[in-house]
């Protein structure tokens, strides 16, 4: 199958100020499920589209399979592209939309017919075949787009916010379908998102993008668990992590509003007097007896998920939420005393925003 | 009952709207089947008899045929006409396509250049043009007729638009699949803007068999005459002109533009809308 190696890639583009990709190192390994996610402008689609050929890189090298590629055509690059708005040919068939490109290689007939229907029982398509993309659905456009791509056989899959046009529960459905297609074919693949729930459910490895540069990589949960920055943090995770300002003091964390949290000594050690920022996700908060909890609050507002309750709640100034079992967690107005594990909070320097 | 009386006053308006636009063709259409006696005796007073052959005779249509080159000039038409609309589609497509889809510099300025030479008018430009198209050699030829017209600015702009509201992905996806800028414009592009493409051909068409000023100056030439300027010229400069035979020429001249316009004229109020022209 296939790899893709970035080396130091960057993007100019003409006419702007600014780099819009900058120095991007990455590999991707053959067979690896990797999710490009960032916010909208971050330069996830100008990756991708590098990588598939249609915008020239101003620096560095793409390679895919032991093979340099920047600037040899698309066709030459052993990729396939499913796009946002699926890109269907209006005025062909299913089967025309799907075939075009192996026609366009002279592929013998028998092989196209062969490689279409396939691909068309695999996404539920065969019904569809002979309609155009203007009778079909969101979800089955979707679908013919992604067959397009597999007829070809490709190296690699490249994604470019697939599923963004698709109503929420579509997209989950489609999330897993793609899932499953990967593992079917195991195609090494780059999977554009500003979505992070996508990010967290498809990805083997996830690299979170910000302002054309890599912010932190690794598996979801790694980046869960240790987000490298505050941004990574804020980034991932939904709810979003809650955000306080604190500073270490004799050795323990102090959250404002007469809140302190034991750190231990080694920890604590080098932080001693540094203004930090101090992320919790909602779900490591629990409940506490009044004499061991570490905040103490009045829960403003809870919702009902069903399987869990979001108790919002304010401390020190900053709005928060905790995650808590419905049949534990308060009625709005009431008390809220939580408590919280030293290890289940991550530190960030307040100035520059960097895990300590 | 106001609901009823405004679509009636409505129509009345559009009956009397229709009738100003018809009754010159009317009028025209039935003095064709005249002799040219009856044409001067019935123009006044207005009555049905002006708009109506009540004795009609054929005689006018006979002379038409036998006296002058009219099939000639027909032919010459369809020729000129065919050949202009099937040109200028080929080189305002490219040249749109070009123009909105390939990145060059300058590509801004040439567009706009091209359409600034839409403000100059004909009579403006007929000396120099008749120098140009007679120094290549090709005056007194149809494809000196219709030369100068085939890059034509409205067309570029038309098919500019049409082209600028096709999503960019189309393009990008070609590419993906293997398919170089001729394969992409040809597979791609043009089969979805089929409609401003029949509504330029129309234009061009109408635009092409109407023509007579530049016709009437480049193909002097009786073989290459086009139906207009014969219709104009068919009387000799020192008789009368036979108004009859003039009439029953225009009704010839008009009749393969309805035909062509009752066949197409779903596309032609389509594309209308769709460039945001008014016909
Ligand atoms: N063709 C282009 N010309 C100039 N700037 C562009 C072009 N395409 C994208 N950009 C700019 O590059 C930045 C990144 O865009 P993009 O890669 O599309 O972001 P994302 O896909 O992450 O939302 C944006 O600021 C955008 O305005
Ligand atoms: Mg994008």
């Amino acid at each position: 199958m296939a790899q893709v190696r970035l080396v130091d890639l960057g993007k100019t583009y003409d006419g702007a100020s600014a780099n819009t990709i900058k120095g991007l190192d990455l590999e991707v390994a053959d067979g690896e499920f990797l999710v490009l996610v960032g916010p909208s402008g971050c330069g996830k689609s100008t990756t991708l589209r590098m990588i598939a050929g249609l915008e020239e890189p101003t620096a560095g090298e793409i390679w895919i399979s032991d093979r340099r590629v920047d600037g040899l055509e698309p066709r030459e690059r052993d990729i396939a592209m499913v796009f946002q708005n699926y890109a269907l040919y209006p005025h062909m068939t299913v089967a025309q939309n799907m075939s075009f490109g192996l026609r366009l290689a002279k592929v013998p007939k028998a092989e196209i017919r062969q490689r279409v229907e396939t691909a068309a029982e695999t996404l539920g398509l065969r019904d569809y075949l002979n309609r155009h993309p203007k009778a079909l659905s969101g979800g089955q456009r979707q679908r013919v787009a992604m067959g397009r791509a597999i007829v070809r056989e490709p190296g690699v899959f490249l994604f470019d916010e697939p599923l963004s046009n698709l109503d929420a529960q579509l997209r989950g459905q489609m999330r897993t379908e793609i899932r499953r297609l990967h593992d079917r074919l195991s195609a090494t693949t780059v999977y554009v998102t500003h979505d992070q729930v996508e990010a967290m459910t498809l990805a083997d490895r996830v690299v979170v993008l910000k302002d054309g540069r890599i912010e932190q990589q690794g598996s979801p949960q790694e980046l869960y668990d240790r987000p490298a920055t505050r941004f990574v943090a804020g980034f991932l995770g939904s709810p979003q992590m809650n955000m306080l300002s604190g500073e270490v003091r004799q050795g323990a964390l102090d959250l404002g509003g007469g809140s302190q949290l034991a750190l231990s000594a080694d920890r604590a050690a080098p932080l001693e007097g540094r203004k930090l920022d101090v992320g919790i996700r909602p779900e490591a908060f629990r409940l506490a007896a009044p004499e061991v909890a570490v905040i103490h609050g009045r829960a403003e507002m809870v919702e009902l998920l069903g399987a869990t309750s979001l108790v919002h709640f304010v401390h020190a100034g900053q709005a928060c939420t905790a995650l808590l079992e419905p049949s534990e967690a308060p009625r709005a107005g009431q008390p809220l005393h939580l408590g919280l594990s030293p290890d289940r909070i991550s530190l960030f320097d307040a100035d520059s925003g960097r895990a300590v | 009952m106001t609901a009823l009386r405004r679509p009636l006053a409505l129509t009345l308006i559009l009956l009397l709207i229709l009738a100003c636009f018809f009754a010159p063709f009317l009028w025209i259409v039935s003095n064709s089947f005249k002799p040219q006696l009856g044409i001067f005796s019935d123009v006044t007073p207005i009555s049905w008899r002006t708009f109506l052959p009540l004795e009609p005779v054929l005689d006018n249509y006979r002379s038409l045929f036998e006296r002058t080159n009219i099939l000639r000039a027909l032919l010459n038409t369809a020729i000129v006409s065919v050949g202009q609309v099937t040109l200028t589609l080929i080189l305002c497509a490219m040249a749109a396509y070009a123009l909105t889809r390939i990145k060059f510099r300058g590509s801004q300025v040439v567009f706009v250049v091209i359409l600034l030479t839409f403000l100059l008018p004909v009579e403006a430009m007929l000396v120099p043009l008749f120098q140009v198209v007679s120094g290549l050699g090709l005056a007194n030829s149809l494809l000196g007729v219709m030369i100068p017209w085939i890059a034509s600015p409205f067309g570029l702009f038309l098919l500019k638009q049409a082209f600028e509201e096709l999503p960019r992905d189309l393009e990008d996806a070609a590419r993906i699949d293997g398919a170089g800028h001729v394969r992409t414009f040809f597979s791609i592009i043009l089969p979805n803007v089929k409609v401003p493409l029949l509504t330029l051909g129309l234009v061009t068409f109408l635009f092409s068999w109407n023509s007579f000023l530049w016709p009437l100056v480049i193909a002097q030439n009786p073989d290459i005459q086009l139906i207009q300027v014969a219709i104009a010229q068919q009387g000799s400069p020192t008789q009368l002109p036979n108004w009859g035979e003039t009439f029953a020429g225009a009704t010839v001249a008009t009749l393969p533009l309805i035909l062509l316009f009752l066949v197409l004229q779903k596309y032609f109020t389509q594309g209308m809308a769709m460039s945001g022209i008014k016909g």
